[in-house]
């Protein structure tokens, strides 16, 4: 793009990057969640992230609650959605080859994207506004209350989750039953239900992120799920895929290297940097950059 | 399509044939397809059965068969897992589309070019192949895949986001049906050679295939780039099948869709692959009469033939006709005298290593360790848990890098070399937790660690061609002679994984003077073995040691073992060599009493 890289316009991006990088770092959380727990690639966790967003559409047009409300229902009922997911599809397959669990998410996520594209239309649809807009502008830079309450929010968000995952009795059995699923079981951990948790929580971490991004981008559409979820899923993987803080690292470096090609290279490569950045960190960090290297012993 | 089928198993019924037979069954094969071809068109000529529409829909089958038999090739038998088929196909579509619509070149050397393309395109996406294994090389080359189609989205020569459209409708019948034979012959013929025996190793045991001399490198890429080539031609086909393309025809859902094809057919199976092709392709069509609700209830329909039958229709069903191949050439296998396998011996210190050390971290795990083998020599070397005798075979066999120091076989130096050249070299090993190929059978465990002087090429396992026949009739008896010296000929076609332990012990040393060695490593061999099995081991090392002409190296716990069986034992302890010598001065050595035997030993 033409005309010089001045600095307010650098700092303009890396507000509005950190910021789609948050909702990409909540999606995130979800995958690399489900992949530490029972190594399985979720390819339905973005369409969990659209349904997420619908229900928080539903809940505040149809039945008029207020955000404050419709965001932890949302993400209630993502969580139902997710557990009831796993249970369902994937918790048949535990046995079975990873590949066949693999395919069985993939037909998930096609099942959910479907019924979305059938039941709510397939139209994007304009996302309700909550608040109104308020924008300052330090020195150059333009920050609306919008981007702040979502910052803030994914902060929040998670800050909590990392207090479950590593500070409670329930986030120790997840780190036990990830660690080894059947050592954990001879430990009286009832792995099925710490499986059954995690998806729970991840669904809803997504559902977040889903209403954060209607809220933000003013749109939501049924198909908004795959491209949503790979880029995340991608994140989750360059930061270290199983690890809490991985997730979040890539998600917020996906979004700002996103705004960043957006407004310095050209928009028509917005989505090859993602796939650009995972393939060289993967070269020379084959475990993401906050994973270590397992190596096989002989 | 069923006669293709049955014209390739008559195509790989037996090993032996003389030139007559494969004549022969090269000639059944292609009677089969021609059969094939014509009782289609015939069909459809005459309005039975195959109507217009039924034409075109198995045109998409034959084109879902190339796809998918081609990704089976990388994902099922080389167990690479790739996401990225749909970016070769992209670039086949496109390439040979340029080509006929632009440069007015015939339809032949388009997808010929197309293919090619594609291939080189398999060629980079093979090179994170061989850094990242699993979930990471799925995600790697999903990546590539996106990536492949973006730049076609920035590429205006072709239409960039548009699209191109106005492709000339080249593609009929004849050609879908003629590229899916010859995909699924030139794919058969490859899995079923020396080459396939690789791939399917390295889908097994990546590090066990590597010490067994597999270069899996060369191997990787190969499936890479031949799996690309195919997808490459089968991208051709759908470009002048459907006229116009645009990059979001090839997007991660058209990748989805061939690996729905190999699962849903079972993963190295290619019969099962060219079923699921029909399965894939009628499926939504079929489901066309529900208008709205399609795809919803197609994506059920996934979801429950993968929770009804998770390992795909066939499984890798089809491998029992390798079994029947190999029952003919059981038979045969009697006149080779067990002949040496070791070349003529060099200068009599076989194996020198020079101050080696290795560090794990700040752990030193071996420390300036200095030994010298001789021709013949059998030396065993002992120490308590943790001493690095390990170690030290993982950096003779290259798995492990020295940190300093340098090793030396048969006067070159081998510090740097990868597995495999070591193991060509004449260094052999077994493993501490026996690693076989577990699922294959015990003579392919076998036949995969064989080499011939002037091995077959690949053009020639393809063709089934020149040295093809006769190495592959050697290869089998000999491997058959293999089996006999260690008992395990009745067990031929058994699983291997399968066989109980001691029977697999033995294998897995089968296996590894399967590969000539001058230099054989075994690391604790008596592991939990009885004294009676304990006791015919130490026959048999005895009996291969003086029959095979070999140097042999040894880490063994049961010291009742070692000190009948070895001339000199060397003795590490925590990374230091603290004895090297008779047995008969070991048990009197006191630092070694102290670090390891203890009082009551011997």
């Amino acid at each position: 793009m033409p005309g010089g890289l001045d600095i307010s316009m650098v700092v303009q991006q890396l507000v509005n990057g950190l910021a789609l990088g948050s909702v990409y770092a909540l999606i995130a959380l979800g995958y690399t969640m489900v992949y530490g727990i029972v190594r399985l690639i979720n390819f339905a966790h973005g369409d969990i992230f659209m349904l997420g967003a619908y229900y928080g559409y539903f809940a505040i047009t149809m039945f008029k609650i207020p955000f404050a409300l419709a965001l932890p229902l949302a993400m209630g009922l993502a969580a139902v959605t997710g557990m009831a997911v796993e249970r369902l599809a994937y918790k048949p397959l535990r046995q079975a080859p990873r590949i066949a669990s693999l395919i069985t998410a993939i037909g998930v996520s096609l099942l959910l994207q479907n019924l979305g594209l059938k039941f709510f239309e397939a139209r994007p649809r304009p996302y309700p506004r909550i608040i109104p807009m308020v924008v300052w502008d330090v020195g150059g830079v333009v920050v609306s209350n919008v981007q702040l309450i979502m910052l803030a929010l994914a902060i929040a968000l998670m800050v909590l989750i990392s207090l479950i995952v590593y500070r409670t009795k329930i986030g120790k059995a997840m780190r036990a039953v990830s660690f080894d699923k059947d050592a954990a079981r001879l430990m009286g951990i009832d792995a099925d239900m710490v499986i059954g948790v995690t998806f729970a929580l991840g669904s809803a971490l997504a559902a977040a992120g889903g209403m954060l991004v209607g809220f933000y981008y003013n749109r939501i559409s049924p198909t908004m799920g795959a491209m949503y979820g790979l880029k995340a899923f991608v994140a989750a993987v360059v930061g270290g895929i199983g690890i809490v803080p991985g997730a979040m690292l890539g998600g917020l470096i996906m979004g700002v290297a996103e705004v960043f090609v957006i407004a310095f290279v050209s928009s028509m490569l917005k989505d090859a940097i993602a796939f650009a950045i995972l393939i060289v960190i993967l070269l020379f960090k084959p475990a993401g950059l906050l994973g270590r290297a397992v190596r096989e012993k002989v | 399509m069923v006669s293709e089928a049955k014209a390739t198993v008559a195509k790989s019924i037996g090993t032996r044939a003389t030139d007559g037979k494969q004549l022969t069954r090269g000639a059944v094969a292609l009677g089969g397809l021609a059969a094939g071809y014509f009782l289609v068109v015939g069909l459809h000529r005459a309005g039975v059965l195959i109507s217009d529409y039924y034409l075109q829909i198995l045109i998409w089958v034959g084109i879902n068969t190339i796809m998918g038999v081609s990704l089976n090739l990388i994902n099922g038998f080389t167990g690479q897992f790739s996401l990225g088929h749909a970016g070769f196909m992209a670039i086949g579509a496109y390439v040979a589309a340029y080509m006929t619509k632009i440069l007015g070149a015939p339809f032949a050397p388009a997808l010929l070019v197309g293919g090619t393309a594609a291939a080189l395109g398999g060629l980079v996406v093979g090179i994170p192949a061989l850094r990242l294994a699993g979930d990471y090389l799925a995600i790697a080359t999903l990546g590539f895949g996106e990536i492949i189609r973006v730049i076609i989205l920035n590429l205006d020569v072709v239409g960039g986001p548009r699209g191109l459209p106005g492709i000339p409708a080249h593609t009929t019948f004849l050609w879908v049906y003629a590229m899916a034979a010859a995909t699924v012959v030139i794919v058969r013929n490859l899995i079923w050679s020396r080459q396939g025996r690789a791939l399917v190793a390295i889908r097994e045991d990546e590090t066990a295939a590597e010490t067994m001399g597999v270069d899996t490198t060369r191997y990787k890429i190969m499936a890479f780039v031949v799996g690309a080539f195919f997808a490459g031609v089968a991208g051709g086909l759908y470009a002048h099948k459907i006229t116009f393309i645009d990059p979001s025809q090839f997007d991660f859902m058209k990748s989805i869709e061939a690996l729905v094809i190999i699962v849903l057919g079972g993963l190295g199976s290619i019969t099962g692959t060219v079923l699921a092709a029909f399965v894939v392709t009628f499926l939504p069509e079929a489901l066309r009469a529900f208008a709205d609700y399609r795809m919803i209830i197609y994506s059920l329909m996934l979801i429950l033939m993968m929770l009804y039958r998770p390992r795909g229709l066939m499984g890798t069903a089809e491998f029992g006709f390798r079994q029947l191949g190999l029952g003919d050439a059981r038979s045969s296998a009697r006149d080779v005298g067990g002949q040496a396998m070791g070349r003529n011996d060099g200068p009599p210190p076989v194996l020198e290593t020079r101050g080696v050390c290795m560090d794990f971290g700040g752990l030193r795990a071996v420390s300036d360790f200095c030994m010298t083998l001789r021709q013949g020599e059998l030396v065993g070397l002992i120490g308590p848990n943790g001493a690095g005798k390990t170690t030290v075979f993982n950096v003779l066999t290259g798995l492990s890098e020295a940190t300093c120091g340098s090793v030396h076989f048969m006067g070159n130096d081998i510090t740097r070399k990868r597995p495999s050249e070591i193991n060509d070299m004449g260094i052999a090993r077994t493993f501490q937790n026996i690693r076989l190929f577990s699922n294959l059978t015990v003579l392919d465990n076998v036949r995969i660690a064989f080499r011939g002087e002037r091995p077959y090429s690949m053009t020639e396992a393809v063709l089934r061609a020149g040295r093809y026949s006769s190495q592959e009739e050697e290869i089998c008896r000999k491997s058959m002679e293999f089996l006999r010296l260690f008992g395990l000929d009745d067990r031929a076609s058994e699983i291997a994984g399968k066989l109980p332990y001691g029977a697999q012990r033995r294998l897995e040393m089968a296996r590894a003077l399967a590969t000539g060695p001058k230099l054989l490593l075994l690391d604790e061999p008596a592991a939990g073995m009885n004294p009676q099995e304990t006791h015919e081991l130490l026959e048999l090392i005895r009996w291969i040691h003086e029959r095979f002409d070999l140097t042999v190296l040894l880490i063994e716990h049961d010291m009742n073992l070692v000190m009948k069986l070895c001339q000199r034992i060397i003795v590490l302890d925590y990374g230091n060599t603290i004895a090297d010598d008779a047995p008969a001065d070991i048990v009197k050595n006191r630092r070694v009493i102290d670090a390891y035997l203890g009082e009551e030993a011997v």
